[in-house]
């Protein structure tokens, strides 16, 4: 059993490219059904082929780029950017900053899970909760413009995520000092 | 300080100048492109050229601040070497042009010229992009000035924004991180520990500096830096600096309006006194702690740890040379000459003239001097600039020149602080005390009726 | 029916489209960026890019006093301590490296599961994001508003704190004067005195001994 498990370092690259392939599938798949829940969803696709088909160039683009030897992060960079703006580009306005909102979650998300040094998870916990500021503003924006609550909700937002930083650090620096690593997966104390 | 006459003369024949070229460039920059340039298009190409005059009235102010930047910088330098000579009785600057004059015009073609170099192992995305993130939010910040300080010239009228001073202060924070930046990409340990002191020192000094101001915005109940300049006009009784607003009654009451005067803006009596008196006292308190703030934010002596040449090489920049040098160099100097402009704006009134008016108009030939100018050529034909414009900038200029004398008087003077110290004197002494101040605001402004 | 190329980003207010989509393109790059560099100090200082377009974006809704706080507390504040803790922690000795464990010898179905597995952080979040899409695009009742932003944004913020919302804000500030003196405390660390020596510093060496053991399991 020993010798047919094999410990292999996977390629960064592959992630990259999965994460770039996903989101753009995701990005079709996600317009095509989402259009049938709006009025004139398809028609409005249909009319507007040629920018669906100029986003689709640029995911191409990137792929050239990164097959003719490019940085890895090209590719990723391209096809998410082009999923985002086929998603957005027939919306409202409102809507545009709601999907940026969620991609920006999204990826914030991605970051917490994924990554293993403590700091970058904090760093990642921020980008979710700028996430949900854009969101709060454009509703504060678009719904609700002379009471603005949305606005205040996002000054407690930002207390909230300058304590929640502070306080972070410090544990992760105290942790530091105690393991003398930061380190997500070696923090296993407390495992039976 | 006045042993050697010679020198001063010298050294004031030198200011004045260097300061009439800076601003006659300037200001011809401003008439021709914002002003000048409009009305010939319009003449010839009559509404088509609407949207071309739009653009240039647009990108005046940024071009009049990125021809003003260099030359003061330039100019600051020199003038900062001959006062520091004077004060430490030394020999300033004398070889270059006559006396020394052209020095740092010198200095800086040598910068330019020279070689641009990026250390082994240094990170150079990040050590190019720092002083680039450390210069451009002093041009940003200078920006909404410009309308405060040339009291709301139409030219500059649409910079001014209704949160102007938190823009101010929102680009004065940036600069530190560039700091940091710049100590890490160095991959240089002096450079690393003078960028993490600078973050220490700004992040403390930060607190007070913000809080002094804010006691100002409370009494003006504006973050408008025009509101907050034209709320100051009539005399140095109204100026921030003594109470904001606190002593505007006493200076209608000098003025004419008697006792009055004083019943509506003191309605408490005795009460209302004390109060004004305390808000004069905390107001005082709340310039110097501004200025102290600024000092250790624009990381001046006594407040230079960051780049302490005793102690670490030269800090966060000994690695930098060349265009990027330079480019940290300008930064310094334009900082301290935008910290000097919000000090001016926010507590010493603006374009105001001190003496208050009603014994401005009694002194013979003022009036008509400025009616004589008024009616003059420049103002009625070419459009070049108004009275109260001109005024107001030759005041702003007296000011803001004055405190970058001062700041290079405090350089000479006090000796730099240890980081302990630094960091004892900024949490224990200036956060409290601009605590009290803004608690002591908060309660005396009650009782005084402000600004009538 | 626009049947241009490109057609949305030149019709009639297309100003802000183009500044939407100049800044969510910029902030879509750095936030990559953030999350794909090796160096973690880098991706601090890249977060700053991040903080600042999403201020632009905050400026395109016209809330600029949120804009300029958003570059005050993230920007400058929030990122110096994230890039301080990160100098202080020294992350250049860590190796960020994914080791992954995989059987080559399972059928093709069971090796589509494991890399499923593998990138299962993947999944997750753009199942979220295609969640989030979904539900933004399938309600299209938002209760729309003609009107502008009020001028006078910053009075209305203020009085709102200071009336409707005075409980929160109160809330707020003690949660951040709580929060200043626990990060004080957990970051300054056991204070060493010579009174406590012998009984403490057997404690500690069992406690390293113990640190040791679990580190090597």
């Amino acid at each position: 059993m020993e010798n047919v498990v094999k410990v292999i370092k996977e390629p960064q690259s592959s992630i990259n490219l999965a994460l770039g392939y996903a989101l753009f599938a995701a990005a079709v798949v996600g317009t095509y059904t989402g259009a049938l829940f709006t009025a004139n969803g398809i028609d409005k696709i249909v009319a507007n082929h040629y920018d669906f088909w100029a986003c689709v160039g640029l995911a191409l683009v990137g792929w050239v780029i990164r097959s003719v030897g490019g940085h890895k992060g090209v590719i990723v960079t391209m096809t998410v950017l082009a999923s985002f703006i086929i998603l957005t580009l027939n919306q409202p306005m409102l809507l545009r900053y709601l999907t940026f909102a969620a991609l920006l979650f999204s990826m914030g998300l991605y970051g917490m899970v994924q990554s293993r040094n403590a700091v970058r998870v904090l760093l990642s916990i921020e980008l979710m909760l700028n996430a949900v500021n854009i969101n709060l503003i454009a509703f504060s924006r678009y719904v609700d413009p002379v009471a603005l609550k949305g606005q205040l909700f996002v000054i407690f937002v930002l207390t909230v995520a300058a304590a929640e930083a502070a306080v972070g650090l410090a544990v992760v620096l105290a942790i530091y000092r105690a393991r003398q690593t930061v380190d997500m997966d070696k923090f296993t104390l407390l495992k039976w | 300080m006045f042993a050697n006459g010679d020198e001063i003369f010298k050294i004031s024949r030198l200011t004045i100048a260097w300061l009439t070229i800076i601003f006659t460039i300037v200001w011809m920059v401003c008439w021709g492109v914002g002003i000048a340039i409009p009305m010939l298009l319009t003449q010839q190409l009559g509404d088509q050229a609407n949207l071309a005059n739009e653009i240039l009235r647009a990108v005046t102010p940024v071009i009049a601040i990125l021809v003003f930047i260099p030359i003061n910088a330039m100019f600051m330098v020199l003038i900062e070497r001959r006062a520091l000579a004077l004060w430490t009785v030394r020999k300033g600057p004398n070889r270059v042009g006559p006396d020394g004059n052209l020095q740092t015009a010198a200095d800086a073609v040598k910068l330019l010229l020279k070689e641009d170099i990026t250390p082994t192992g240094a990170d150079a995305v990040m050590h190019t992009f720092a002083p680039i993130l450390f210069f451009a939010p002093s041009i940003i910040g200078a920006v909404p000035l410009l309308a405060a300080v040339t009291n709301d010239h139409p030219l500059f009228h649409i910079l001014n924004l209704p949160t102007g001073i938190f823009y101010v202060l929102a680009a004065g924070a940036l600069p530190v991180v560039a700091l940091v930046m710049a100590g890490w990409a160095s991959n240089n340990k002096y450079s690393l520990v003078g960028g993490l002191r600078s973050a220490a020192q700004a992040i403390s000094y930060e607190i007070p500096l913000v809080l002094s101001l804010v006691t100002v915005c409370l009494m003006a109940g504006t973050l408008d830096l025009v509101k907050i300049t034209q709320q100051q006009a009539g005399g140095i009784l109204n100026w921030n600096l003594l109470g904001g607003g606190a002593l505007v009654g006493l200076n209608q009451a000098i003025g004419g309006g008697g006792a009055k005067a004083l019943e509506a803006a003191y309605p408490m009596g005795a009460i209302s006194y004390v109060c004004a008196g305390l808000l004069v006292c905390s107001l005082i308190i709340s310039f110097w702690l501004y200025l102290t703030g600024a000092c250790a934010e624009i990381n001046r002596i006594p407040f230079d740890l960051p780049e302490a040449e005793s102690e670490l090489v030269s800090g966060y920049n000994t690695e930098y040379s060349g265009m990027k040098f330079a480019i940290f160099f300008l930064a310094e100097f334009t900082n301290l000459f935008v910290v000097a402009s919000v000090t001016t704006v926010m507590f010493l009134g603006g374009g105001d003239n001190p003496i208050p008016p009603y014994i401005l108009d009694k002194i013979p030939g003022i009036p008509q001097m400025v009616a004589a100018i008024r009616d003059s050529f420049f103002c009625q034909t070419l459009h070049i600039i108004n009275p109260e414009t001109l005024f107001a900038t030759l005041w702003v200029i007296a000011k803001v020149y004055g405190l970058v004398i001062f700041a290079i008087l405090i350089r000479a003077t006090l000796p730099r602080f240890r980081i302990d110290q630094l960091m004892a004197f900024g949490w224990k002494r200036l956060i409290p005390l601009s605590l009290i101040v803004f608690i002591i605001v908060v309660f005396a402004r009650e009782f005084v009726n402000i600004h009538g | 029916m626009g049947q241009d190329l490109l057609s949305p980003l030149l019709s009639s207010p297309n100003v802000e489209t183009w500044a939407f989509y100049l800044l969510t393109t910029l902030s879509i790059c750095l936030a990559i960026g953030v999350l794909a560099d090796r160096v973690v100090i880098r991706s601090g200082f890249i977060l700053i890019g991040v903080f600042g377009t999403i201020s632009g974006i905050f400026l395109l809704l016209s809330a600029q006093f949120l804009a300029l706080a958003q570059i005050m507390i993230y920007a400058v504040g929030i990122t110096l301590m994230v890039v301080i803790a990160l100098m202080l922690t020294n992350p250049r000795l860590e190796k960020e490296q994914a080791v992954v464990y995989y059987d080559e010898s399972l059928p093709p179905l069971a090796k589509l599961f494991a890399s499923c597995k593998r990138n299962l952080s993947l999944w997750v979040s753009v199942l979220s994001f295609v969640t989030l899409y979904s539900a933004l695009i399938g309600e299209n009742h938002w209760p729309l508003s003609d009107q502008a932003v009020s001028q006078d944004a910053v009075k209305v913020l203020g009085e709102s704190l200071v009336t409707n919302y005075s409980i929160p804000f109160e809330f707020a500030s003690v949660l951040l004067l709580a929060a200043l003196m626990g990060a004080v405390m957990l970051a300054k660390g056991e204070p060493k005195t010579k009174d406590d020596d012998d009984s403490l510093t057997v404690v500690d060496e069992a406690k390293k001994q113990e640190n040791n053991l679990a580190l090597q399991r």
